[in-house]
C-alpha cells in the first residue's frame, strides 16, 4: 500500500497533471468552479451546471437520460454521455451555457456513459459496445475535427464502463464491467455465467493492454474508478451473484501495479448491497470516497492503507468529486448536494434542489 | 434508511407491541418486524408460483399426450393461474430474482421488437426440437410466460391442432419445464436469502421502494401507455398479455399481490410510526383498485373500443394514481425518500 512519503513525492511529481484536472482553465475563469451532472427533474432529462461556491445553477434539456461527463483540458467544454445503452454524447460550452454539438453513436454501436479527454484536449475517449458481437471498445473522437471518429481501441473484453487517464497522460485505466447487454434486450445481463471483468490499463495510442487485473470473483463487475497523482487507482465493483454472498466491493491498484481488494467490515458490506456507484480521490486530503446508493452511504477511505475512515449515512448517494479543499462534493439522487470533509467529520448539506442527480459529478 | 431511523423505530417497538397486544382484533403476527413479515409472505408467494408453474408443465404434458379440447382449456387456465401468481410477487426486484436475470426469464416485457414472436417462430421453423437445455441457453424472450402465450394464443397457431404438432408441443414442454425449474430455484434461493434479508436494514427501504415502483409502473407503463394517457395515441400492443387479452387479469393479480404480500409489512411499519390512519387509507385505496380491476373484463384492447369499458379502465387508472399519491405520503410519514440511483443505477 501507498506510504505517505511516496505519496508526497508523487503529489509533487503530479503537480502539472493536477493543474490540468480542474478543466485546465485559468483559475480566474469562473467556469472552473462549476460542477456538471446529469439530472432528471419535473421537465425530464437535463444536464446541470452547478457552482458550489454560490449555489448558482442552470440546466440544459437533453432528450435522453445522461450519466457521466468529462472536462476538456484547455477549453471551456464539457462532454456528457447518454446513459447506457447511450446513443449520443453532448458537448457543452460552459461559458456560453449551451450545447455546441451532439454526436451520435454509429449505427450498430452504443456508448456506456463515460469518457475522458487526452491531456491536450484533442482526443475524446469513450467506452462503447459494438452491438453485433458485444466487443468492448474505446471509441476515439477528434475534438479538433468536429468530434469526428478517429478510431477504435479493441479491449478484448466485454462491457467497458468508466475510464480515466493515468498521470503519465498516455495510459487509460478502464473499468471493464464484463457484462454483455444488447439494446433489444433492454438492460438484461446476457452472460452472467461467464463474465470476465477486469481493471485494464491500456496505452491510448497503440491500444496495447499493459495491465489486466481480474477481481476475485468472475461476477464482480469492475465499473468505476479514480486515479491519484502517483498512479494509484481505486476501483469500485458491483457484484452480480447471489445477494446473500459477501464480496469485496473496492480494489486498489498500487503505483507499482499490484492489485488488492479492500475489505470493509462485514456488516457494512452487507448493507451496501453489492453496489458501488462513484469513486473520487482527493489527493490533497489523502482520501478516496466511494458512494453506495443502495446502502445509502458515502465511504471515506485513507489512501495510504485503504483504512475505512468514515461511513456516512447519505441517502441515495450518487456523484462524487474532489473539491480541491481537502474534501469532496457528493450529490444525492434525492436532490441534495453535500460537502464531505476529508477528516471524517459529518457531511454538510449545501443545498437541496428539486431534482435527481445521476450517479456522477464531473 | 439511515441507522438513526432504525434504532428509533426499534426502540419504540417494544411499547407498540404491548399496546397492540391488548387490542383483540390485531393478530399476533402483526407484531413481527416488517422484514420478517415480508420474508414470509414473499416466500409463500414464490412457493405458490413454483407450485403453479409445475402444474402448468404437467398440464402442458397432458395436452401434448391427448390434444383434447378439455386438456387445452385446462392448459390455458393453468397458464393464466401461474402467470397471475407471478404477478403477485413480481414487485420483488431484489434478492434471488436478480440472479440470472430471472425476472426477465419469467416475463420478457416490454417487447417492442416482438422478440418473443421471432424467437418462437425460429424454434418452430428449426430442424430439431429444442431441449430444456437449449431453452435455458437461449434468449430470455423464449423462456417465460409470454413465449407460452404466443404458442397458446397467437393467430399464427390458431388452426385447430396447430399446437399439438410435435414441434410446437416440444417447444411448449421445454419452455414450461424450464419455467418450472426457474421458479423452483427462485423459491429455494429465497429461503437461503432469508437470514441476510432479515438482518440487513437497507432491505426495508428496498422492499418499500419495490412496492411503490410497481405502483408507478402500473400507472405509467401498464395502463397509461396502452390506453393513450401518456402523451401518445392508445396502443393495445403496448399492454402486457395483449395476445391472450388478459392484460387486466395480470394487473388485478399485481394489485392482489401488493395487498396480500406487500401491505402487511408496510402496515407494520406505519403502525409502529403511529400512522395507523394512513395505513388504513392506503389499504382502502388498494382495496378499491383491486375490486375495480376484478370487476372488469380480462383484456385491455376490447375496452379501447367500448365506451363503458373504457370508463372502467379510466377509473382503474385513477385508482392506481391515487395509490401512487398515497405512496408518497407513506414515504414522508416513514421519514424516508424514494431513491433514484438506489433503485436504478448504472
Amino acid at each position: 500500500m501507498l506510504r505517505r512519503r511516496d505519496f508526497i513525492k508523487a503529489a509533487l511529481a503530479g503537480i502539472s497533471t493536477l493543474s490540468l484536472h480542474p478543466l485546465g482553465w485559468s483559475h480566474s475563469d469562473s467556469s472552473s468552479s462549476w460542477l456538471w451532472s446529469a439530472v432528471d427533474d419535473a421537465q425530464g432529462h437535463q444536464i446541470l451546471g452547478y457552482q458550489p461556491a454560490t449555489g448558482e445553477h442552470f440546466r440544459i434539456g437533453v432528450s435522453e437520460r445522461c450519466h457521466s461527463g468529462c472536462r476538456r483540458p484547455g477549453h471551456p467544454q464539457v462532454a456528457l454521455f447518454a446513459r447506457r445503452p447511450g446513443r449520443s454524447f453532448h458537448v457543452l460550452d460552459a461559458n456560453e451555457r449551451r450545447e455546441i454539438t451532439r454526436i451520435e453513436a454509429r449505427s450498430g454501436y452504443h456508448f456506456y456513459g463515460h469518457g475522458t479527454y487526452s491531456p491536450d484536449g484533442r482526443y475524446l475517449y469513450a467506452t462503447a459496445n459494438r452491438i453485433h458481437d458485444g466487443a468492448g471498445l474505446i471509441s476515439v473522437f477528434d475534438a479538433e475535427q468536429g468530434y469526428s471518429l478517429h478510431g477504435d481501441i479493441d479491449l478484448a473484453g466485454i462491457g467497458p464502463h468508466e475510464l480515466r487517464l493515468m498521470p503519465d497522460g498516455e495510459t487509460l485505466a478502464i473499468g471493464l464491467g464484463g457484462i454483455r447487454t444488447h439494446p433489444d434486450y433492454d438492460r438484461v445481463k446476457l452472460n452472467l455465467d461467464d463474465m470476465a471483468p477486469a481493471l485494464l490499463l491500456v496505452d491510448r495510442r497503440s491500444g496495447t493492454i499493459l495491465e489486466r487485473h481480474a477481481p476475485s470473483h468472475h461476477q464482480l463487475s469492475c465499473r468505476h474508478l479514480d486515479i491519484a497523482p502517483d498512479g494509484s487507482v481505486i476501483a469500485g465493483y458491483q457484484f452480480q451473484g447471489p445477494a446473500w454472498e459477501r464480496r469485496p466491493l473496492l480494489a486498489f491498484r498500487s503505483p507499482q501495479g499490484t492489485y488488492n481488494e479492500i475489505s470493509l467490515p462485514d456488516e457494512l458490506t452487507d448493507e451496501l448491497r453489492h453496489y458501488i456507484a462513484s469513486i473520487a480521490i482527493a489527493p490533497d486530503a489523502h482520501r478516496a470516497l466511494a458512494t453506495a446508493p443502495r446502502g445509502h452511504r458515502a465511504l471515506l477511505l485513507d489512501l495510504d492503507d485503504g483504512r475505512l475512515v468514515a461511513s456516512h449515512s447519505l441517502r441515495d448517494a450518487a456523484g462524487a468529486l474532489p473539491d480541491r479543499q481537502g474534501g469532496f462534493w457528493v450529490s444525492s439522487g434525492l436532490g441534495a448536494i453535500y460537502r464531505v470533509p476529508g477528516d471524517g467529520s459529518a457531511p454538510q448539506q449545501l443545498e437541496a434542489l428539486n431534482l435527481s442527480w445521476d450517479n456522477h459529478l464531473s | 434508511m439511515n441507522y438513526a431511523f432504525v434504532s428509533q423505530h426499534l426502540g419504540r417497538f417494544g411499547l407498540a407491541a404491548i399496546l397492540l397486544a391488548t387490542a383483540p382484533l390485531v393478530a399476533a403476527s402483526e407484531q413481527a418486524p416488517a422484514r420478517d413479515r415480508w420474508h414470509e409472505a414473499i416466500g409463500e408467494g414464490y412457493s405458490q408460483l413454483a407450485t403453479e408453474t409445475q402444474a402448468l408443465a404437467t398440464h402442458a404434458s397432458n395436452y401434448c399426450e391427448t390434444s383434447s379440447s378439455e386438456s387445452r382449456a385446462t392448459l390455458e387456465a393453468s397458464w393464466l393461474d401461474a402467470y397471475q401468481s407471478w404477478q403477485r410477487v413480481r414487485f420483488v426486484n431484489f434478492g434471488p430474482i436478480e440472479q440470472q436475470s430471472r425476472a426477465w426469464q419469467i416475463q420478457f416485457w416490454p417487447d417492442r421488437k416482438n422478440l418473443v414472436g421471432r424467437k418462437v417462430e425460429n424454434w418452430l421453423k428449426a430442424d430439431t426440437s429444442p431441449s430444456i437445455e437449449a431453452i435455458a441457453n437461449d434468449s430470455v424472450a423464449i423462456q417465460g410466460f409470454p413465449a407460452m402465450e404466443y404458442l397458446l394464443f397467437d393467430e399464427r397457431l390458431s388452426e385447430p391442432g396447430a399446437l399439438a404438432e410435435p414441434k410446437a408441443c416440444d417447444l411448449l414442454l421445454a419452455i414450461s419445464t424450464h419455467l418450472a425449474a426457474t421458479t423452483q430455484a427462485l423459491q429455494h434461493d429465497w429461503q437461503t436469502f432469508g437470514e441476510h434479508y432479515r438482518d440487513t436494514q437497507s432491505y426495508t427501504a428496498a422492499t418499500l421502494e419495490a412496492g411503490f415502483q410497481t405502483l408507478d409502473t402500473l400507472e405509467t407503463k401498464r395502463l397509461a401507455q396502452p390506453i393513450g394517457l401518456a402523451g401518445s395515441a392508445a396502443n393495445a400492443y403496448l399492454a402486457e398479455a395483449w395476445r391472450s387479452e388478459r392484460s387486466i387479469k395480470l394487473i388485478a393479480a399485481s394489485l392482489v399481490g401488493l395487498d396480500d404480500i406487500f401491505l402487511p409489512g408496510l402496515r407494520t411499519l406505519l403502525n409502529d410510526a403511529g400512522q395507523q390512519r394512513l395505513a388504513d387509507t392506503f389499504a382502502e385505496a388498494l382495496d378499491d383498485a383491486r375490486r375495480q380491476a376484478n370487476q372488469m373484463g380480462a383484456g385491455l384492447a376490447p375496452a379501447l373500443e367500448d365506451p363503458d369499458a373504457f370508463a372502467d379502465l379510466q377509473r382503474l387508472y385513477i385508482n392506481v394514481g391515487q395509490l401512487n399519491r398515497l405512496s408518497r405520503e407513506v414515504v414522508t410519514a416513514l421519514g424516508l425518500t424514494r431513491g433514484f440511483n438506489s433503485s436504478d443505477g448504472d
